[in-house]
């Protein structure tokens, strides 16, 4: 095991840098004495070839999308184009300050600009902001935006937020940190919304909705538009949660359905890579009546006039508009995360007017897969212990779907965790396990528009082989990987959240 | 479409699943809300024109490589070593999702718990998170977390003291962070020298939180800030902002009674990349572990009793407590927080002390040149400041930098933008690479200006 901190070399060894322009002595001498630190932090002392080597033993115990397939549900966990990467590594992107002047960052304006329009255009939005730095800070906002809306109108007292029991976490969270209650509606038989409970959740106290279609079942809400209507009589304001946005660009949008504002997730649609957990980026859309309340400011433009400077040479002039006096103020202390924005930005510009595509290449990947497992060869289906039951029941999905796998743990004591775990022996990522919690010992399953057929194929009979395998060897699984099964209890007893420090240490 | 493996194959698939067209996989869409018309957007590209329109566009922007820059405010032009980018964008680490799966794992796990490590040593508190979003949305969860643990016993139930040094669009971030939970932001006063007023100090006894800068973002230091957690007491949380390379010569917050520290962590690990992706820094005491927002990597074992690692007290968190979450962050700034931890352990010990010597050096090479212009006066005399330092100009301070941005300088923050009542007041910012031809160039473009406008 390499361990960072047992590199211990000569003090001041590691990456050089210049000295600094006055001397040490003088420098600390200027600090009043109370001020300076009495000892360093016990940071490592190794050299740039060990510190290269360490971080690249750990990446070879990591596992992205660049090891395998990585069908994590509701994650959209498709190829990160490298492209993207190289274009936001420019000096005209790594090294702007977001307080420059306007005339220093046409260019970043005009970028933002067009991913403001073109997230609009796809949603039926009427405005976007880039804010908002990850989906659940884009819900926090429009969220934040329609209670400001609610004061407004008078209508303050809406205290409740409705949600259904499918949501993703970050949606209860979200419209909690704001200050609502929440009332979470459970879902019918089919895992569909439920337009009955909705309709005695709604009432004077409902300020939103918030939802996600197609649903975290990969099933698509297709009473969307009624309950939109329930929401909207009652006074309350219709929330899309644009985890899901894969499934229907160019084929149906959030406006359409009658929602008044949304979130985009662009590190999942538009392919900013997670990075093991982050940055995302979470813009919003909403319709007219909320544009006053969005955070400031937004990329604008009027056309260019002569006395202009030098422009980007489409005749626009751009510029950072304030929202005005209703806005909710900043959500992110910046203008959001520029990078992911114009990573985002070199994505869609790959597809254009050919959105549509990706969305049709994700259903058809999902739908292909599903039926794939559902479906085994006859020789096949014979050694298969228990068959998983569809957690979606629709003749077709969207972008995902789900597993339940009750009958394997019923007959065999086999669990979700299990067959999740066995599948890492056979080089994939795990689904996502035990969500929505609405279906038992599922396995959420989203393939995204990037992954092959045979992929595809080998997944599935790879997941048939499993469910073949003797019941001792998947639920004592993993067996291959660096560590084995990963004790989790132990971890939240002990609380070792930092290094001890090494005997041998500074 | 070259990122898509089945186009050209749908037929196929499509044979399998008994349909004929794309469009019948979307039969669930009810018509009504279908959309019939094709998406108003321009034509694809190749990689190649993707390429040429970045670099014409991006290129069109003036970067802070292009001239003598003082525009800081809290965000760094720094030298990021060439090992930093290179290692954090290997795929395993660039293309992995948030850690669920811990047995294919280990390496972005391992490398965030030396990670928090780095950050506990470096502000001298024992836990460190896996980052936020930014300094701002950092310094309001850690009010919201303080307000969590200290409101029961709190004599003043709910309220919060904020600095008034708190620039006004972190402010606004605590604002919006902090409304849904009924917290009151009173106004923590400062003396005319800069220094915390201790009569303010006295009117927080009894509160949830206390928040403070230091350096405050005039990037002035106050040693009285060391004695306030003694008058404040254990059942007020003491909240310290800080400069994270300052921490390479000043006395970490967690050695005189801070109970959460928060920062910025872009001066580690990033360029100021248009203000994002960065990432906040936050680190707190043991009492506040169950009430802390993010994720946090935990050592444990596997069932080989091989050491491994693991997000652990997921119970706070959203996806698990839903409504009643510590807070909604579920994607956080993982990647950067890595390229934040391969900088520190390149710089190492006397590697972060000799950063901020350089800062502390060139702060103080152009605090003396620029405070002997005739006209210009410090904001804050005789006091020690860090990366940053106000000056009191004779004219509007957005003048002096427009006159400046023609003669290719980028002078700083005119101080009116915060503050209306500070628009003749420039906050002039160093880094570890200002040069003395920088500090030159802006000593002679502030004095040219004074005089024309005599």
């Amino acid at each position: 095991m390499s361990d960072l901190f047992a590199f211990n070399g000569a003090k001041g060894a590691g990456w050089a840098q210049p000295k600094p322009s006055i001397e040490r002595e003088i420098l600390i001498s200027l600090i009043p004495k109370k001020l300076r630190r009495k000892s360093l932090p016990k940071w490592p002392r190794a050299s740039e070839p060990e510190i290269v080597r360490h971080y690249t033993w750990l990446s070879n115990r990591n596992f992205g999308i660049d090891n395998g397939f990585y069908p994590l549900g509701s994650c959209t966990m498709k190829h990160n184009p490298r492209v993207n990467e190289k274009i936001v590594q420019l000096p005209g992107m790594d090294k702007i300050h977001p307080l420059q002047p306007e005339h220093h960052v046409q260019g970043l304006l005009a970028i933002y600009f067009e991913m403001q329009e073109m997230l609009a255009t796809c949603s039926g939005m009427d405005q976007v902001t880039l804010q908002p730095v990850a989906g659940a800070q884009g819900e926090f906002t429009a969220i934040r935006c329609i209670q400001e809306y609610h004061r407004q109108q008078g209508q303050g007292h809406r205290s409740k937020v409705i949600v259904p029991d499918s949501a993703h976490g970050t949606n209860p969270a979200s419209a909690s940190m704001c200050g609502y209650d929440i009332i979470e509606i459970p879902s019918g038989d089919d895992g569909r919304l439920d337009l009955e409970a909705l309709k005695s959740a709604v009432g004077d106290d409902t300020a939103a909705m918030m939802i996600t279609n197609p649903s975290t079942l990969g099933v698509f809400e297709h009473q969307i538009a009624e309950a939109a209507e329930i929401v909207h009589s009652a006074g309350g304001q219709m929330y899309y949660d644009g985890a899901n946005f894969n499934a229907i660009i160019g084929k149906t949008d959030p406006g359409r359905m009658g929602f008044d504002a949304v979130h985009y997730n662009l590190h999942k649609t538009f392919s900013q890579p997670h990075g093991g957990g982050g940055p995302g980026s979470g813009p919003i859309g909403v319709k007219s009546h909320l544009s006053q309340f969005l955070p400031t400011p937004l990329a604008g433009r009027r056309n260019q006039v002569e006395a202009d400077p030098k422009g980007v040479d489409d005749g626009y002039w751009y510029f950072w508009q304030d929202v005005g006096e209703n806005s909710i103020g900043k959500v992110q202390q910046w203008n959001g995360n520029a990078g992911a924005v114009v990573r985002s930005w070199a994505f869609y510009r790959r597809y254009g007017k050919e959105l549509e595509k990706m969305s049709e290449h994700a259903v058809l990947n999902s739908n292909y897969l599903r039926h794939r497992i559902m479906n085994p060869d006859p020789e096949i289906a014979k050694k298969i212990h228990v068959m998983p039951l569809n957690g979606a029941p629709a003749d077709l999905v969207m972008h995902e779907f789900t597993l339940s796998l009750t009958p394997l743990k019923e007959l065999h004591g086999v669990t979700g965790k299990d067959v999740a775990k066995r599948l890492l022996d056979y080089g994939v990522m795990a689904p996502t396990l035990y969500f929505p919690t609405i279906v038992p010992e599922c396995l959420m399953i989203e393939p995204t528009e990037t992954e092959s057929k045979e992929v595809l194929d080998k997944f599935a009979s790879d997941l048939h082989k499993i469910l073949s395998e003797d019941p001792d060897l998947v639920t004592s699984a993993p067996h291959t990987t660096d560590v084995k099964r990963v004790d989790e209890v132990w971890a939240a007893r002990n609380l070792i959240l930092k290094h001890p420090g090494n005997e041998s240490g500074q | 479409m070259d990122q898509m493996p089945n186009l050209g194959r749908e037929k196929e698939m499509l044979d399998v699943l008994g349909l004929n067209t794309m469009d019948d996989l979307f039969a669930n869409i009810p018509l009504e809300i279908r959309r019939n018309t094709p998406l108003p957007l321009p034509e694809p590209q190749s990689e190649e024109e993707i390429w040429a329109d970045a670099s014409r566009l991006l290129g069109a922007n003036i970067t802070l490589e292009d001239r003598p820059s003082f525009l800081s405010a809290g965000l760094v032009r720094n030298f990021v070593p060439t090992a930093v980018a290179m290692l954090a964008t290997r795929g395993e680490f660039l293309t992995s999702y948030t850690p669920y799966q811990p047995e294919v794992s280990q390496g972005m796990l391992q490398a965030m718990w030396e990670f928090q490590t780095m950050v506990s040593e470096l502000v001298g508190l024992p836990v460190a998170n896996v980052s936020m979003y930014d300094a701002s949305t950092a310094a309001a969860e850690a009010i919201t977390c303080a307000v969590r643990v200290h409101n029961r016993k709190a004599i003043q139930k709910g309220v919060v003291f904020v600095s008034e040094y708190t620039p006004p669009h972190r402010l606004a971030v605590i604002k919006n962070y902090t409304q849904g939970a009924e917290i009151e932001i009173k106004t923590l006063k400062h003396l005319e020298n800069g220094e915390v007023d201790m009569t303010s100090i006295k009117d927080a006894e009894g509160c949830c939180a206390v928040y403070v800068e230091q350096p405050n973002c005039l990037g002035m230091l106050d040693d009285t800030l060391l004695d306030i957690k003694e008058l404040i007491g254990e059942e007020t949380a003491l909240i310290v902002g800080v400069d994270a390379v300052s921490l390479g010569i000043i006395d970490p917050p967690g050695s005189w009674g801070a109970d959460i520290v928060v920062g910025e962590g872009q001066a580690f690990g990033i360029g100021p990349t248009a203000g994002g992706p960065i990432y906040g820094l936050f680190a707190c005491g043991d009492k506040y572990i169950r009430q802390m927002p993010g994720r946090i990597v935990g050592l444990t074992k596997d069932t080989d009793e091989n050491k491994a690692f693991t997000l652990t007290l997921s119970t706070r968190e959203q996806h698990i407590r839903r409504h009643r979450a510590t807070s909604n962050i579920c994607s956080n700034e993982t990647l950067i927080a890595l390229m934040g931890a391969i900088h520190m352990s390149l710089l190492g010990p006397e590697g972060l002390e000799r950063l901020a010597l350089r800062v502390a050096a060139n702060t103080e090479l152009t605090k003396k040149a620029i405070s002997s212009i005739k006209g210009i006066e410090l904001v804050d005399p005789g006091k020690y400041n860090f990366r940053e330092f106000a000056v009191k100009l004779p004219h509007l301070a957005s003048e002096a930098l427009t006159y400046l941005d023609k003669l290719g300088v980028i002078a700083g923050l005119d101080l009116g933008i915060w503050w209306k009542s500070m628009d003749h007041c420039l906050l002039i910012g160093v880094d570890d690479r200002t040069s003395e031809s920088d500090i030159e160039s802006l000593y002679l473009g502030l004095s040219e200006w004074i005089e024309v406008n005599k």
